[in-house]
């Protein structure tokens, strides 16, 4: 499942103080969504994709890289405020994303001056667990 | 176990191409067809003038990195069974664009330990890596937090 949205924005977009993004979900996630970030992004770690390496390394099964719920939440941020408005993006790892699991991407505006917007970002677990807290700073029109 | 004197340490310099196939399979895994993000008529039909990206596009060197996306872990001594990413970010001061050839380069900035609260010494690296076009010109700082968790007694 994933939602289909509204076009990329080509400049700033007006944003205001607890304006919201809309909420989007992903998932459930599969073994195929982790390679397919493996191939693209370029992270082969096999504790991604090798069910047996994971299980060695203390873990119950492979899970999900970090960069890939980043750079879905980034293409997210991108789609409401448009992908040249971004001028910082922080992403924070809390736990960990596993097959299975349908991610809800949120994110909300903190404050704006003139020229800039302050945006705090959650991706949550279908359990309630917040997998990674992001913040950014993009400019407004 | 990470020596804290490579605080300061340069890693490496890549460089690699922004292409447009790359982009399609990112866009795909982050769930995302939208083909603004990877075909130029569709774009140019959105109002763009450039194929726009996504904001972490720059995890693209990690294919030219020799080692992957690990290369930066081992370069820096850590043991990759107790390795975390803690904390990622980018700061953005020009546009990335298709048929641009960046170079990163990454050092270490800094270098914190601390008593882990399972016992054993904790230990977080900071790893700055900015990426310049071929005129030089800074498109994007990264900074990533590594984190090298205590080694049970």
């Amino acid at each position: 499942m994933s939602t289909t949205i509204a076009s990329l924005p080509t400049a700033p977009v007006p944003l205001r103080a607890d304006d919201t993004m809309t909420e989007n979900q992903v998932g459930p996630l599969s073994r195929t969504d982790f390679v397919r970030y493996a191939g693209a992004g370029g992270d082969l770690n096999p504790i991604h994709h090798d069910d047996e390496f994971a299980r060695a390394a203390g873990m119950p099964s492979v899970f999900g890289m970090g960069m890939l719920h980043a750079g879905i939440l980034g293409t997210r941020l991108a789609r409401w405020v448009g992908p040249n408005s971004i001028r910082t993006f922080t992403v924070r790892f809390s736990g960990q994303v596993w097959p299975g699991d349908v991610l809800t991407f949120a994110g909300h505006v903190d404050a704006v001056d003139e020229q800039l917007a302050e945006i705090s970002m959650t991706v949550t677990r279908q359990t309630g667990d917040v997998a990674m807290s992001a913040k950014a700073t993009v400019l407004v029109a | 176990m990470i020596d804290p004197s490579i605080k300061g340490q340069e890693l490496d310099s890549v460089s690699f191409p922004i292409d447009r196939s790359k982009l399609v399979e990112l866009a795909r895994a982050f769930h995302d067809d939208d083909a603004t993000w990877y075909d130029i008529a569709a774009a140019t039909e959105a109002g763009f003038s450039e194929l726009p990206v996504p904001p972490t596009v720059s995890a693209l060197v990690d294919h030219w990195r020799p080692g992957g996306a690990l290369s930066t872990a081992t370069a820096i001594g850590a043991d990759l069974a107790r390795i975390l990413h803690g904390e990622a970010s980018w700061e953005y001061h020009a546009p990335v664009r298709v048929g641009d050839e960046l170079t990163a380069t990454s050092s270490v900035s800094d270098v914190v330990t601390r008593e882990g609260k399972r016992g054993g010494t904790m230990t977080m690296v900071m790893i700055e890596t900015r990426f310049t076009r071929t005129d030089g010109t800074l498109v994007v700082v990264r900074n990533d937090t590594l984190i090298e968790t205590g080694a049970p007694a």
